[in-house]
């Protein structure tokens, strides 16, 4: 019988990626009801340092397959190790950071696999069934601002397999742990396909959003006349990464690695200001832990005033204009 | 060297109404229009064709409609279509609707390359190329910025790919699934010409009694996740708001910002 909730073990350069740690948490609230064992699938050149980082973090258990090179970026070989690993463990559910390499490797594990994948989830909940078996409920957002969606993997199709948006859940506290290691080194490694050829130079960065401590998310409202120099002006000015709404990028006012929320980031500024958006979804859920947040609309109702600290029901026009002379 | 596109129709706003019986997207709210992407994907497939020859097709899985979305993507410069539309192959998930795609990719003939957007704007999964990929048994390659091929080794193709913030220069034997990344390149405008031409190339149309998969296989039937429950979602939070002219609200505004950067 599948048991077990299995965290993959995204790496690179011999590193956790912060997405799957935060998979912990995740991981956690469905054990409080299901009180099954947490374990990880670490597939990577240099697992030693990833596997002290998962036994800090609360995980039980740890499958390490070790490679002469890192693989994640060969899907086609990555994605036969991974199958192959977690048809062994049998667990019942898989939880995989909604990255590019974990959605791109765990598609094809899906398909091997025959079970689904749910993409992109933003909670997940326990369900109890009629015989008194769990399953979990995958919650995410779905076509655009309003509507949340749960999902399920049917019966008969095992294990119960998602990502979770990054940004989520977040780490757990290190303490020190202890965990089971388990080497299998049975399991064969492929011939892939593809190769790096190259590491390029760097191009100028447009991650600064990510990193930023204060953003200034435009919406619709800010594509009106010259609203957006205006709201340049005012990032300028406090020292703001400039994000955006779906309307933004699709005008390609901004660029897309700068949309905010559904399809696109997760962000944990300190201070957010949110000029002319009024969903408050497919915005907000890419907003987590925010010391200030204002939002500015015209529309009283607007959603977004539900999830703001402050709100300013005003033209943001006007108020940035008020603003650029202080 | 002959190129298969992936197309999808989505919304063109977010606004669309799900039926709170099916869970599905209301799709007569929403006028359809191409994933932004994968007008990227088909641009980098018309610059390779420049380069190489061959030809050009463009697929699509929806309802009889989407043929409006295949005659736009031969506006834009693709030489020919493939529709598969079937009751029975509708509402399936990624698992389901890949199959159905790498099917129809097979029965159309042999391609050297097969390109989609790298995430849909209304579903977003991301996971549709690679999927197709594994059913063809091919690499995949997703978040490229750039498609390089070079004659003097006609079975390989380079690529740039963006992750963990850097950028790779790959490489894989073809056939292969790329997943060209939204933005970039500029994607080449439909004329009026262009659009006429669309009207009189080929589109084929599948269904599954063409692509003669198991109905088990295929559709709602064949797919591994079901959605269960859709909900608007609760929050019982309300922002403290403030009031006041402009001039009041911008010091207001003001006075907020700077004592929380104090704090940072």
């Amino acid at each position: 019988m599948a048991n077990g909730i299995c965290i993959f073990a995204e790496n690179y350069n011999g590193k956790l990626e912060p997405a799957s740690a935060e998979l912990v948490s995740a991981a956690r609230l469905i054990q409080e009801t299901t009180k099954e064992q947490i374990s990880a699938v670490v597939v990577a050149k240099d697992c030693d340092g990833i596997i002290e980082e998962l036994k800090n973090i609360g995980v039980e258990k740890i499958y390490a397959v070790k490679t002469d090179h890192d693989i994640l970026f060969q899907d086609d070989a990555a994605s036969q190790v991974l199958a192959d690993m977690i048809r062994k463990i049998d667990p019942s559910s898989v939880l995989i950071p909604a990255t590019p390499a974990g959605r791109s490797i765990f598609s094809r594990v899906a398909m091997k696999l025959n079970c689904g994948l749910t993409a992109d989830c933003t909670e997940l909940l326990v369900g109890t069934k009629e015989d008194g078996s769990y399953y979990i409920k995958q919650n995410k957002p779905s076509y655009g601002e309003n509507v949340f969606v749960t999902i399920v993997t049917r019966d008969g199709y095992y294990p119960q397999m998602m990502t979770v948006r990054p940004g989520v859940y977040t780490i757990p506290e290190k303490s020190e742990g202890n965990a089971e290691v388990v080497y299998m080194d049975d399991i064969q490694i492929p011939e892939s396909r593809i190769e790096i050829a190259e590491i390029l130079p760097q191009e100028d960065s447009t991650d600064s959003i990510l990193s930023a401590e204060i953003v200034v998310v435009g919406g619709r409202g800010t594509l009106e006349d010259d609203n957006f120099e205006l709201v340049k002006q005012f990032a300028d000015k406090i020292g703001a990464a400039i994000g955006g709404t779906r309307p933004m990028v699709d005008t390609e006012t901004i660029p897309f690695d700068h949309q905010i929320g559904q399809t696109g980031l997760t962000i944990r500024p300190k201070i957010c200001i949110s000029l002319g958006v009024s969903g408050a979804i497919q915005h907000t859920e890419g907003i987590k832990d925010t010391k200030l947040f204002v939002a500015v609309n015209t529309d009283e109702n607007a959603a977004i005033f539900k999830v703001a600290d402050y709100g300013m029901v005003a033209d943001l026009r006007e108020v940035l204009e008020n603003y650029l002379k202080l | 060297m002959d190129i298969a596109v992936l197309i999808k129709q989505v919304p063109v706003s977010n606004n669309v109404s799900v039926d709170p019986e099916t869970h599905a997207l209301i799709r007569a709210s929403a006028e359809g229009m191409i994933n932004p992407a994968d007008l990227n994907a088909i641009e980098e497939a018309m610059m390779l064709k420049e380069q190489t020859g061959g030809k050009v097709v463009v697929f699509t899985m929806g309802p009889p409609d989407a043929e409006k979305a295949l005659r736009e993507a031969m506006a834009h410069g693709c030489d020919e279509s493939c529709l598969i539309t079937d009751r029975v192959v509708a509402g399936g998930d990624t698992i389901a609707t890949a199959r159905v795609l790498a099917e129809a990719i097979k029965k159309y003939g042999q391609f050297d390359l097969i390109l989609g957007g790298a995430l849909s704007a209304d579903g977003a999964t991301g996971q549709v190329g690679a999927m197709v990929a594994e059913c063809l048994g091919i690499p995949h390659i997703c978040e490229i910025q750039s498609i390089k091929y070079d004659e003097a080794a006609p079975d390989k193709i380079e690529a740039v790919k963006k992750v963990y913030g850097e950028r790779f220069l790959v490489r894989t034997s073809l056939p292969a699934v790329l997943s060209v990344n939204f933005g970039c390149n500029v994607p080449r405008l439909a004329t009026l010409r262009s659009t006429r031409a669309a009207k009189n190339k080929p589109l084929a149309v599948y269904t599954n009694a063409d692509l003669n998969l198991p109905e088990d296989q295929v559709g709602i039937k064949g797919s591994p996740t079901a959605v269960i429950d859709s909900f608007e979602p609760t929050g019982g939070r309300m922002a403290e708001m403030l009031t006041g002219t402009p001039e009041e609200l911008a010091v207001k505004l003001k006075d907020l910002i700077d004592e929380e950067k104090g704090n940072l």
